[in-house]
């Protein structure tokens, strides 16, 4: 390998901060037209979520929960004993693409980082909320349905739990799949 | 007799490295790389900050600056590694952002982290992945020091330049 002169090396700095400064200035750019901008800080999912709980009880003020039987998580007997005896909502909290690409039959969508919107939609089907609430998300490691089904509770929601397994150990289980492309 | 197979074999590896089709080659592979990966997460910096924040390395004032500034970036320097304009300082960003992504998910390793890459979009945190995700990225920087270190921009805008 031959020796880089100082020269050159400097002037692949002076490149390597020019197009630093240039994304930068594209990205903040960019920003700008976007639906939902960023904010410059940043806000963990957690942070995010407890926004749009506080936002959707500011304009419905939640009636404090009184009782939570239901534990925190469900495993999988239970859950299927849930959707095969059509017991509850069950809820999908995967980014909708995924959810269209395939589901647990009579799951809903209701997307994490879509909450607002999305829960909006579904009041109808939400309206009771004493009514048993089933949340998934993709596997064990994703923390999309503990994050809805806190919002859920923090709305009022007291029989909201948490299918851990998710999609992943529903489908490793050869359970059927919906369906709606 | 070993001995001179051995420095034989050291030859045409260094041959094989200095060769423009080789060369041009990486140029390609390491560029397109980078052109998907950013495009991959332009469109949602929202869940790259997501991934960034798993690393728990930056604080929350700067990591949804770099999940802006950093899929620009990539494409930028994908673009002139694929069109050969200035090859020698894209290869030169390309080292710079596979060191970075390197030492990044050492440490994530080293620290027993479960995180998700966000390399090419966001996904599942595992280990594995970011197991698969470092040596992808030592490949890219092998290919990226070797185009720096040769420098031929055979096939580019610029000629030939260095």
């Amino acid at each position: 390998m031959k020796k880089i002169p100082i020269s050159t090396l400097k002037s692949d700095v002076v490149m390597l901060w020019a197009l630093v400064t240039t994304s930068l200035c594209i990205g903040l750019l960019l920003n700008q037209f976007r639906d939902r901008p960023l904010p410059l800080a940043y806000q963990s999912k957690q942070d995010r979520m407890m926004n749009v709980v506080n936002n959707l009880a500011s304009a419905k003020p939640v009636v404090p929960s009184t009782s939570e039987a239901i534990p925190e998580y469900v495993g999988l007997d239970e859950f299927r004993a849930i959707v095969e005896g059509k017991k509850g909502v069950v809820l999908d909290a995967r980014p909708e693409i995924f959810h269209r690409l395939g589901h647990i039959p009579g799951a809903v969508s209701l997307p994490r980082e879509d909450f607002e919107h999305a829960y909006s939609q579904h009041q109808d089907l939400l309206s009771d909320k004493s009514a048993l609430v089933a949340v998934y998300c993709s596997s064990s490691s994703c923390e999309d349905s503990e994050l809805v089904r806190d919002a859920l509770r923090k709305l009022g929601y007291t029989h909201a739990t948490v299918f851990k397994g998710g999609w992943s150990e529903w489908t490793a289980a050869g359970l059927p799949e919906g369906k709606n492309l | 007799m070993d001995g001179s197979r051995a420095s034989g074999g050291k030859k045409s590896m260094r041959e094989f490295l200095s060769n423009r089709w080789t060369i041009l080659v990486l140029r390609i592979v390491v560029g397109a790389t980078f052109i998907y990966a950013g495009s991959t997460k332009i469109g949602n910096p929202q869940a790259f900050a997501d991934s960034i924040a798993t690393f728990q390395l930056l604080g929350s004032q700067f990591i949804n600056l770099l999940a802006m500034a950093l899929p620009p970036f990539e494409i930028l320097v994908g673009v002139m590694l694929l069109m050969g304009w200035r090859l020698r300082s894209a290869a030169f960003c390309a080292i710079a952002l596979a060191v970075l992504f390197a030492l990044a998910l050492g440490q994530a390793i080293g620290r027993g982290l479960q995180v998700d890459c966000g390399c090419f979009g966001s996904g599942e945190p595992s280990v594995f992945k970011t197991w698969m995700s470092l040596g992808r990225d030592l490949l890219l920087l092998v290919a990226a020091v070797t185009i720096y270190a040769k420098g031929l921009g055979w096939i580019s805008i610029c000629g030939n330049e260095h």
